[in-house]
């Protein structure tokens, strides 16, 4: 299972099984019910280092979700 | 034509200039910056009578598109001894634009036990008038002293006491929507340049009848209803809406870069005390006179500032801003949002830039004046800096100054310019990008951070920092807020066809990007030309010698590397 935070975002916690590690972008598509989730919108945070859309996702990891902003 | 209105301070000389060229159309950082760099000598003392204020407003100012009346001012830095742009929100540059102005240019400066002066500029007449009536007062003093004399809708811009002796950390405060001097063009200390010129205020009446013009009036109105609707349905500035800027604190802290304990970590325990979640949910809570969201200018689609209620509802301080709440709060080891406002409030009060007395509270804590985590004595180094005492004008004075005098080498600055909230060793491209700034640290200027695949590897960031130093300038150079960029994200075209609708002038993508760069060439020429070396685009050395904890880092960007990240 993969825990999926989404942080600041009416989603909350959502929470996927995988069965083989997968690309961040897949478990997306299974977290959300909007297809084609546009990356360049969201920063996907695990253990403090950045995952990008191709990188693999194993089950177990836990995925901080965060808008993608910028300080003002 | 484009209207300069030149203002000889020492004389009382007034007089208007008319231009046509391009970097007049463009206005804001296109402007203010040229027009430093041909009028200003790059060698002069800031405070002298050599150096020169230009107040640009914006291409697209005093119209229906949103976000687009953004204040630049520019002038020569006695903080960073280089080139300064530094830009506000607000209503100024609206009512500039109403009296038909690009520009306004303080110029000169009399002697300096000359009277204090207001510019007044209205559409019969600009005039010097007697402003001893503003000196030593706090920045809401004489902001609600300039609403009762000249109206609330006034464009009014003042400075703070900490100014009015010249001292380096200080802003210019500009009006924003409800007559408040509350929106900080705060960088640079150009509020002190303002003071030497003995200009404790100028107001910008509203009496203009200047209407924009278009040369396809149907044409402008559905390309700025497009950007509306980009930013609308761009998630990114959705979020701005809801959370405002404070939501880089999760997301600072997932990345142990969150400016903590003057910036020796990357990681404040308890941070969630002080997040966006927090804030938005006190807000909510306490009611009253207090906003989640709000605008800064008229009109805005993205509305990310806010209004900051104390425990009874009534405003404690507009806007708080995740920078304030990271060099105030994280960086202090502080988790109380209220003591944040509070700290915030003061600093405007005072009229010094939130960022750069932050970080030399940072520094006082670190050499032992008071605890990290004293939400007390914070507030009591603030009320130093607001009564002028010997102390609170060593911290006026940027944490720099502060460092040396008080014996910390750990000092948080490039050029003398507190580093934003972005701890450098734990985000190489941020590093990059506050070492490449002609503006000396600064995190608007090439924000890298949300493009980073690795961010504790220099790897690649003298490219990443430079295509971000051209999308950040953009908005910049022609006077627009930095968040719309997240409606065109990196096609220009909807911006420059709006340019065109109103004055039938097609710029297109590669063409203005050629003036942003050629902008970037002529700042770090000033610079150079002011005696800036590449010795001096560096942190302190401790950053290079001392490991952040959490990431393990140090930083390890050498002077060829960001001279590259310079060079244009």
């Amino acid at each position: 299972m993969v825990t999926v935070n989404f942080k600041l975002m009416d989603i909350g916690t959502i929470r996927v099984d995988i069965h083989k590690p997968e690309t961040m972008a897949k478990v997306l598509q299974l977290c959300c019910t909007k297809p084609n989730v546009d990356f360049a919108t969201i920063m996907a945070v695990r253990n403090s280092t950045i995952v990008k859309i191709d990188d693999l996702v194993e089950d177990g990891d836990v995925i901080d979700i965060f808008p993608a902003i910028s300080g003002g | 034509m484009f209207s300069i209105l030149r203002i000889n301070t020492a004389t009382g000389e007034i007089r208007t200039e008319e231009f046509d060229s391009q970097e007049f159309l463009l206005g804001g950082r296109t402007l203010s910056s040229r027009l430093v760099s041909r009028e200003v000598p790059a060698e002069c003392d800031p405070l002298g009578r050599k150096n020169k204020l230009f107040f640009c407003t914006g291409v697209l100012a005093e119209t229906i598109t949103s976000s687009s009346d953004r204040l630049s001012i520019g002038g020569k830095s006695p903080l960073t001894g280089g080139i300064k742009e530094s830009n506000a929100g607000g209503i100024v540059g609206t009512r500039m634009a109403q009296q038909g102005l690009r520009c306004i240019a303080l110029e000169d400066a009399p002697k300096g036990d000359a009277a204090w002066k207001i510019v007044v500029i209205g559409k019969e007449k600009t005039e010097l008038v007697d402003g001893g009536f503003l000196a030593g007062k706090g920045v809401y003093e004489k902001s609600e002293l300039l609403s009762e004399k000249f109206g609330a809708k006034a464009g009014c811009m003042t400075i703070g006491p900490t100014a009015e002796i010249l001292l380096h950390a200080t802003g210019i405060a500009c009006s924003d929507p409800h007559g408040v001097c509350s929106r900080y063009a705060g960088r640079g200390g150009l509020g002190a340049v303002m003071a030497s010129k003995k200009i404790i205020a100028m107001v910008v009446l509203n009496d203009g009848e200047v209407k924009a013009e278009f040369k396809d009036s149907d044409g402008f109105k559905a390309g700025s209803k497009k950007i509306v609707q980009l930013l609308k349905e761009n998630p990114v500035s959705t979020q701005f809406t809801k959370y405002g800027t404070a939501a880089m604190v999760d997301i600072c802290q997932a990345l142990k870069v969150l400016p903590t304990k003057n910036f020796r970590h990357g990681v404040l325990e308890g941070a969630e005390k002080i997040n966006a979640q927090a804030m938005y949910d006190i807000i909510k809570e306490r009611g009253g006179e207090g906003k989640t969201q709000h605008a800064c200018m008229n009109p805005c689609a993205i509305q990310c500032s806010n209004v900051y209620p104390d425990k009874n509802g009534k405003l404690l301080c507009s806007p708080v801003e995740y920078e304030t709440m990271a060099l105030m709060g994280s960086n202090l080891c502080l988790k109380d949002l209220d003591a944040i406002a509070m700290l915030n409030r003061i600093a405007n009060d005072a009229g010094v830039d939130t960022l750069d007395v932050g970080a030399a509270i940072g520094v006082a804590m670190e050499a032992g004046l008071v605890e990290f985590g004293d939400t007390e004595g914070a507030v009591k180094l603030m009320e130093e800096v607001r009564n002028l005492t010997p102390l609170g004008r060593i911290l006026a004075s940027g944490c720099r100054i502060a460092a040396k005098v008080l014996g910390v080498r750990h000092a948080p600055h490039v050029l003398g310019q507190a580093i934003p909230a972005y701890e450098p060793r734990g985000t190489k491209g941020m590093a990059m990008t506050y070492l490449s700034s002609p503006m000396g640290a600064d995190h608007t200027f090439g924000f890298t951070l949300r493009d980073e695949e690795v961010p504790t590897s220099k790897e690649g960031k003298v490219a990443l920092s430079k295509k971000f130093q051209v999308i950040g300038s953009r908005m910049d150079a022609m006077g627009m807020c930095n968040f719309v960029r997240y409606s065109v994200r990196n096609d220009m075209t909807p911006l420059l066809d709006l340019i065109n609708s109103r004055y039938g002038v097609m710029i297109g993508a590669e063409e203005f990007d050629d003036v942003v760069k050629e902008t970037l060439k002529i700042e770090h020429q000033f610079n150079t030309d002011a005696g800036l070396t590449a010795q001096d685009y560096r942190f302190s050395e401790t950053f290079y010698e001392e490991a952040q904890p959490e990431t393990g880092e140090v930083m390890d960007i050498t002077d060829e590397e960001s001279a590259l990240a310079r060079q244009w």
